[in-house]
């Protein structure tokens, strides 16, 4: 990993995770909290942030494309649509509530000292590895159900991006403007160094167009959670991990912009593209969470808890690890990249995250939260 | 000065949004206490969020919210409305 455009790629991510990591504390940029409040008490007020997100975004990958500098598109390792991300979707959605965080959201809350975070995170590892052993059999099941080859709905219905993403971020950008008319994009926060989250929002869609402009797709690090469960596999199992299809698979394939050499990588516990991407990001998010929650003196080690608490955010962690493997592919990778373009995979993704949250929600307050 | 009684939670550290779902609970049980004056929920949280979402509920409630930095995290504190 001494090549240029490894050095670009990981400088790009380690200020992306950084900054997004940073700002997500700051802000309690949860999106989870996004998908679950909506069931458990009715509270719309992030996902409100999440489509502030989502229309801006539109614009701008829009405004990229056109203005030929957002390359590859659509991005790579975006597949067609199945039924893969809508079940693994649904799985994802109940992992998140039952672990009390997405995959994002759990490295900031693990930077800022989280134990629940550190157990879930412990779960997303082996839940991602764990997803290795019936990947032939999905993988059969996710070509059995795909229903066309388009990756993206324009492509689908063989109309220029532009003409469905643009009216769709005008009805959006309507409905926030009639959000901010009515006082329901801001409400008061105490925190200390707190940013108002539709700020956060304005920095994580220009951190997701940094990262397609320089790396060339935007925020995602699943990949790398099956990457990372995979090496302690191998330490314990080499054999077996070395004999599993989905670890010797290259799934990514493409020659990032402003380099003239092809890269390739796949979650095996080799060092390749996927690690220059994704382990910066990660690194960068626990570090940028660690430093604000250090800078307004709120780091601290919580771990006299319910043991229920624990055993949730564990079995949370492996449905979320094994979910986003399913997808394939995170909540900000899909929510973040993927929507604006309008993949279809994303789509899906969040059809199925929907009731996920639902469900996670009614075995949260059944179980877990009482 | 009539003496208020407190009802102190810690709810550090644990899975969000237990600040949130375990005040509103203690909130319900004492309801009519708590808005005749005669009784606050005193919560101890290091959970940023709910530093945003309780006072944010309560409020939509009928009731009043008050939130004070304490060491590493935020007491919040629920009462009637003056």
């Amino acid at each position: 990993m001494v090549e240029s455009p490894f050095l670009l790629i990981a400088a790009t991510s380690s200020a992306a995770g950084l900054t997004a990591g940073f700002v997500m504390h700051r802000s309690d940029f949860c999106v989870t909290a996004m998908f679950r409040d909506l069931f458990l008490v009715g509270d719309f007020f992030l996902l409100r942030m999440l489509v502030l997100l989502v229309v801006v975004s539109m614009v701008a990958f829009e405004a990229g494309r056109w203005g030929g500098l957002l390359g590859p598109y659509p991005f790579p390792l975006l597949g067609p649509g199945s039924l893969a991300p809508l079940i693994g979707g649904l799985v994802f959605g109940v992992g998140m509530v039952l672990a009390g965080g997405c995959v994002v959201g759990t490295l900031y809350k693990l930077g800022a000292g989280s134990m629940i975070s550190a157990v879930a995170f412990a779960g997303l590892l082996a839940g991602s590895a764990l997803y290795a052993e019936w990947h032939p059999w999905w993988s059969a099941f996710a070509r059995a159900t795909t229903f066309s080859p388009a990756i993206t709905l324009p492509q689908w219905l063989d109309v220029a991006p532009a003409l469905l993403i643009l009216p769709l971020a005008a009805l959006g950008t309507v409905y926030l403007y009639r959000c901010l008319r009515r006082g329901l994009l801001t409400r008061p926060a105490y925190a200390s160094g707190h940013i108002p989250p539709w700020q956060a929002a304005l920095i994580l869609a220009a951190v997701g167009f940094v990262s397609w402009l320089f790396i060339g797709m935007p925020l995602g690090i699943t990949t790398s959670y099956a990457k990372l469960g995979a090496t302690v596999e191998a330490l314990f199992w080499p054999d077996h991990v070395t004999g599993l299809a989905y670890f010797q698979a290259l799934g990514l394939n493409y020659t990032p912009p402003f380099a003239t050499e092809p890269v390739s990588g796949g979650a095996g516990p080799q060092l390749d593209a996927i690690a220059a991407i994704q382990y910066p990001l990660i690194v960068g998010i626990i570090l940028g969470a660690a430093v604000s929650a250090l800078l307004v003196r709120e780091w601290r080690l919580h771990w006299r808890i319910p043991p229920r608490h624990y055993v949730s955010a564990l079995l949370g962690g492996l449905l979320l690890g094994a979910g986003a493997r399913m997808v394939p592919g995170c909540n900000i990778w899909h929510l973040w990249g993927g929507l604006p373009i309008l993949a279809v995979q994303s789509l899906l993704f969040l059809l199925g995250i929907l009731p996920g949250a639902w469900l996670g929600g009614k075995l949260l307050t059944r179980y877990v939260v009482r | 000065m009539e003496q208020v009684n407190s009802i102190t939670i810690d709810i550090s550290g644990q899975l969000c949004p237990s600040c949130l779902l375990l005040t509103l609970k203690e909130l319900n049980r004492h309801a009519d206490a708590v808005r005749n004056g005669g009784t606050e929920i005193v919560v101890t949280t290091d959970d940023r969020q709910a530093t945003a979402t309780i006072p944010d509920a309560v409020n939509k409630m009928g009731y009043a919210a008050e939130v004070t930095r304490v060491d590493a995290g935020y007491r919040i504190r629920v009462c009637a409305r003056r």
